[in-house]
């Protein structure tokens, strides 16, 4: 919302800086985003006439000019510029002027011509046409009328006014008008709004004689008022208009279509005004579009209605759609002799969801959208009037056309005051209240436990419902001062405060991967079709089942991932081609399916990534190993062959926890890491936190440390090529041995010479030892015997010789 | 006799001086004291004298053998230590190279230190995790929140829709209506999550992002506690110099609602240019939960109060550590990973 100062100070007496208003403005709810100079950054630019002109001496193209810029002697400037004159008023940019794009003027020599400054065009002084007259001509930006010589160039075009922006919130529709805004900043300033008052114009006749109003969806549009004029003279706005529509950003257009723009801007309530001899039977008829039905609008374009979209129509034909934009057809044009102008409240949502039909947004839509209120049709139609009749442009008709559904008379609320001081811990009296509600025109009486609130017709955020006492005391707390009210500690009970054990378990998960060098990332959630293709995600793989977005920004982002694999791939690929010299990284992060339920499944996954000259499948399951062994379930995981189609054909593995799936990892398959644009190497793993989290465990009890020495031992044996070595283990442990057997781990695989074809060698060291006594040499050698056997006779082993 | 050991001594104390290492030291002491060694020797051939002189050789030959062994460990003593100076020397580096680790350091990304920084806080005062899912009802995420469908300030938050019921929370909002709908008053929690928006990616905007929410649902609180309470939390937070502005503002779950900044974190307060030189840094919405919410979700706003703010992860993470540009955030370059 613009607010000019000037603007507001015919309503208010503006006694401060403009910075101390952003601040009063700021403690009521007001959020001044700027404070804009009408002509942002043009400093001493003056006006001249120009008194002689004569060739260059040097130079075809250049002209001298002699200027008068007020001061005894004139100055000297060298231009270009071909549509200058004698006599001609010009702005001149004097030694250390600013003009737009940061530009600086100093004395320069211009082919042995010494010029003292520079003529301006509009572009260099950052106006356009909308601005001034005459602003993108090409040349030097003439001015017109009569002007003092040395005048700024702000006055001399009629901006040199302060113009604050104010950031509304949603709640404050009454406020996206100068009268709005207007009250609430007299009441911020600690000063008397003063009202503007609607003279009445009565007129001759009645507008019903010339036009009739018939509103078939009254859901759609609560109120609809018309009011004919007639013998219309079409002509330009007086220069006071003109200056005003400008301030606010508006362009003047002529004064019948200036009325309602500036009507809107003051009442904050969009009007239209029809050419009434394009009505036909000078009917209008609100209805619901129908199925098809086009209407071209004021900027030419053919729009197709639904029936969802609201229209001004006669008998047989659009005229406008209702709350964004008027028809072509009915356009005030300089032939215009008759006007029907139309002050309505439509419902807001249905004028948002017009404006998203249609893809086209509008002032008046804007204000439609945010809330117009019936009662306040009436004045602005009223306004309207009074400006014809100010400005002669035309003959204004009687009695007002009212189709109006709604109850227009005030609403009264009562408001329980001691609930309003426990809302705000204040202990602020009622009659005080009355009289700081006083201040922003709302009348109140006290009446016992009661404050009895008449509630302004412009204030349709204060309910009358529960909500009231609680609208109260947001107006009490900021007319109050939100830095009056003393911080205070919650009372009541006491509260533990803890994590949750899910966030404390992946605060655990998130440090261990810290702890194997991991970096962490945070990777976008959304994800393609092409990336699950690139992906190799087989067709009836649930990695399909992506849950699509309706509104995506586009077909790579328009679904959400089913697995971190992208993210993490992605994130690689950029380290990599950055060369940042990271090879781990880690992710906690939700995937979602859409399995047909009414929301998606969501599962909380963490993903592991790792690449380098040092990694290997075996590095990367060693950093899962750690947080399996962290969580107490590394003797209960096995990795068994599978996994995803990322990842390489036998160099993958799924990881079980008690026989059930919780994960897996794998070398990144080549075609995967071409389509990621990744250049070496790569390992993944992907692990579902919530069956982490089930099957870890917490209680951990002590164990005796032996009391008696264990001994190691290894052994090597010869096994069939397709023997894994988690089977040789579980032989292993699983040996009728007749002391306690532990540590078996595998330390080489050996193939090559002494090894037949199709043969490997694995050794394993473990350890033996009894609870309670030393062994001796016949139970360790009577342990490996066993050991032998039972792999001779479950692996066909045999010892390496 | 005596001649003998005497030129015994004087070899033996000559080789000695004369010894380099020690091994040298140690075939002159089996030379002088071994099987066969010349001071053995002596004391072998002793038995051929007589009594009386045996008494007198004996004690000369051990007040030799006593100087000899005292002066030869002595000696060796002497040459270990001389060695062991020698190896330091040659085994002496140059302390200004660079340290290795043997196990590379990881790193947890900048916004998760911040949230738990912010969480800690909280938890502090007593404050309890709460999560919920990123795909979320409109009906929690909207209206159950005091906006229904066709409210002006649905227009605040351009929302990712999967279908008409169904859309990716805007803010972690809708945690309040579950913790409502689930949990028995009173209670205090803290709702993380990621939160989606459609807005398209720069230097200030990203379509995810991180939230967090405060949510308090007791009897008779008030403004004031949530001014006191966030107070607290920004002190804990920023330190004890930061100072809190509490403003008012608009937010439809919310009434009387507030806006807080604090001092500018880089300039204190002077302006500049992270504070766009007005001195404050917004860093949160909060406010008295709207008694609509409450009674949408089952409350009677009469016998309960709630207080609720919600502060933006990124976006306190970019003012703690100065980060200008928040896709950095989501880019995982290790390099600014490291810097945290």
């Amino acid at each position: 919302m613009k607010l000019p100062l000037k603007w507001l100070k015919e309503y208010v007496d503006f006694n401060v800086t403009p910075e101390k208003f952003v601040e009063l403005m700021m403690w009521r709810g007001f959020e001044v985003a700027d404070i804009e100079d009408e002509m942002p950054g043009i400093t001493n630019v003056v006006v001249g006439r120009i008194e002689a002109l004569s060739k260059h001496p040097n130079a075809d193209k250049l002209q001298i000019c002699s200027i008068n810029v007020g001061k005894e002697e004139n100055i000297c400037i060298v231009t270009g510029a071909t549509n200058v004159y004698e006599g001609a008023l010009v702005p001149v940019a004097l030694d250390g002027a600013h003009l737009a794009g940061d530009i600086v003027i100093h004395p320069t020599n211009m082919r042995g011509v010494e010029s003292l400054g520079m003529l301006c065009s509009g572009k260099e002084l950052g106006l356009t046409e909308a601005d001034y007259p005459g602003a993108e001509v090409y040349g030097i930006m003439l001015l017109q009328g009569e002007h003092p010589l040395g005048q700024s160039i702000q006055e001399a075009v009629g901006l040199d006014d302060l113009v604050f922006d104010i950031e509304l919130t949603p709640n404050r529709a009454d406020c996206q008008s100068i009268i709005g805004i207007c009250r609430e900043a007299a009441a911020a300033l600690g000063q008397k709004f003063r009202e503007p008052e609607i003279k009445e114009i009565k007129g001759a006749g009645n507008s019903a004689d010339y036009a009739s109003v018939e509103v078939l969806d009254t859901d759609l549009c609560p109120r609809y008022i018309a009011r004919a004029v007639t013998d219309i003279n079409i002509a330009p706005s007086p220069a006071w208009l003109q200056k005003r529509l400008r301030s606010v950003g508006l362009r003047p257009i002529n004064n019948i279509v200036d009325i309602t723009n500036y009507v809107m801007v003051e009442y904050g309530h969009p009007m239209h005004a029809f050419d009434l001899s394009c009505i036909t039977d000078g009917h209008i008829i609100v209805r619901r579009g129908k199925e098809g039905e086009k209407v071209i609008t004021l900027d030419g374009k053919e729009r197709e209605v639904s029936p969802d979209v609201l229209l001004i129509a006669d008998p047989i034909k659009g005229v406008g759609i209702a709350g964004v934009m008027g028809g072509e057809n009915s356009e005030i044009t300089e032939n215009t002799k008759t006007v029907l102008f139309e002050a309505a409240a439509f419902k807001g949502s249905n004028i948002r969801h017009t404006t998203r039909e249609l893809r086209h947004v509008t002032d008046a839509a804007v204000r439609f959208i945010k809330g117009v209120e019936p009662v306040n049709a009436m004045d602005a139609i009223n306004r309207a009037i009074e400006l014809v009749d100010e400005l002669g442009a035309g003959k204004v008709i009687g009695e007002s056309i009212d189709v109006c559904a709604v109850d227009t008379k005030e609403r009264v609320i009562n408001v329980d005051w001691k609930h309003v001081n426990a809302i705000l811990n204040t202990a602020i009296a009622p009659e005080e209240m009355v009289k700081m509600l006083d201040t922003i025109n709302i009348p109140a009486k006290v009446s016992g436990e009661k404050l009895v609130v008449t509630v302004p017709h412009y204030r349709v955020d204060i309910e009358s419902s529960i909500e009231s006492d609680w609208d109260i005391a947001e107006e009490i707390g900021r007319i109050y001062g939100y830095y009056n009210i003393e911080p205070t500690l919650m009372k009541g009970d006491t509260f533990r405060g803890r994590l949750s054990p899910e966030t404390a378990f992946e605060d655990e998960v998130k440090d261990m991967c810290v702890t194997m060098g991991c970096y962490e990332m945070y990777n976008y959630n959304f994800t393609g079709p092409a990336v699950i293709n690139a992906l190799r995600i087989p067709v009836d793989d649930e990695k399909r089942l992506a849950v699509k977005l309706l509104n995506p920004f586009g077909e790579d982002q328009s679904l959400m991932r089913t697995t971190l694999m992208a993210g993490m791939l992605d994130t690689l690929a950029r380290n990599c081609n950055r060369k940042t010299g990271c090879g781990r990284f880690f992710e906690v992060g939700n995937v979602h399916f859409d399995n047909n339920a009414d929301l998606p499944e969501e599962r909380k996954m963490l993903g592991i990534i790792v690449s380098g000259s040092a990694e290997s499948f075996f590095t990367l399951k060693g950093c899962v190993e750690f947080i399996l062994r962290r969580l107490g379930i590394e003797d209960r995981a096995e990795f068994v062959t599978g996994g995803g189609e990322y990842f390489q054909p036998g160099q993958k593995a799924t990881v079980l926890v008690n026989g059930e799936v919780i994960g897996e990892m794998g070398t990144i398959h080549p075609d995967v890491r071409k389509a990621f644009s990744v250049p070496q190497a790569a390992y993944a793993a992907e692990l579902n936190m919530k069956k982490l989290f089930d099957r870890r465990v917490e209680k951990k009890t002590y164990k005796a440390l032996p009391k008696y020495p264990l001994v190691p031992r290894d052994i090597a044996v010869v096994v069939d090529e397709n023997v894994t070595s988690a089977e040789v283990v579980k032989v292993i442990q699983q040996s009728p041995v007749k002391v306690i057997l532990e540590n078996v781990e595998l330390f080489d695989v050996y193939r090559g010479p002494g090894i037949p074809e199709g043969k490997k060698s694995m050794a394993y060291s473990y350890t033996v030892r009894a609870e309670d006594r030393t062994l001796t040499d016949e139970d360790i050698s009577g342990a490996m015997n066993a050991i032998v056997r039972s792999l001779k006779a479950r692996l066909n082993a045999d010892l390496r010789a | 006799m005596n001649e003998t050991l005497q030129k015994i001594r004087q070899e033996t104390l000559e080789r000695l001086k004369a010894a380099k290492d020690e091994s040298e030291i140690e075939s002159l002491s089996v030379s002088v004291f071994g099987k066969s060694g010349s001071l053995t020797e002596i004391l072998k051939s002793m038995g051929k004298l007589s009594k009386e002189e045996r008494a007198s050789v004996g004690q000369s030959v051990n007040a030799v053998k006593k100087e000899l062994e005292k002066e030869l460990n002595e000696r060796k003593a002497e040459i270990a230590a001389r060695m062991q100076e020698l190896r330091f020397e040659r085994e002496a580096i140059d302390v200004t190279e660079p340290g290795k680790i043997a196990q590379p350091e990881g790193h947890l990304h900048p916004m998760t230190q911040t949230y738990r920084a912010i969480r800690d806080a909280l938890v502090g005062m007593g404050f309890t995790t709460y999560e919920g899912p990123e795909v979320e009802y409109d009906d929690y995420n909207f209206t159950k929140l005091n906006l229904p469908l066709d409210h002006p300030a649905r227009d605040m938050q351009d929302t990712f829709y999967v279908n008409d019921r169904v859309v990716l929370r805007t803010h972690t909002s809708p945690l309040e209506a579950r913790a409502l709908l689930n949990l028995k008053p009173p209670f205090r929690l803290i709702m993380p999550g990621r939160v989606f928006r459609v807005d398209e990616v720069d230097a200030s905007h990203s379509p995810v992002f991180m939230q967090m929410e405060g949510f308090v649902v007791d009897k008779n609180l008030t403004l004031a506690d949530l001014k006191g309470t966030l107070l607290t939390f920004i002190h804990t937070v920023f330190g004890e110099d930061v100072k809190m502005r509490f403003r008012p503002s608009y937010f439809p779950f919310t009434e009387p609602s507030a806006e807080v900044d604090i001092s500018c974190t880089l300039c204190g307060g002077k302006g500049c240019r992270l504070c766009k030189g007005t001195g404050w840094l917004e860093i949160l919405g909060c406010g008295v939960t709207n008694p609509h919410e409450l009674e949408n979700c089952g409350l009677d706003p009469h016998e309960w109060k709630a207080i609720a703010f919600g502060v933006g992860v990124d976006r306190i993470a970019s003012l703690k550590y100065g980060i200008t540009d928040i896709r950095l955030e989501y880019e995982n370059d290790a390099r600014f990973l490291k810097q945290f």
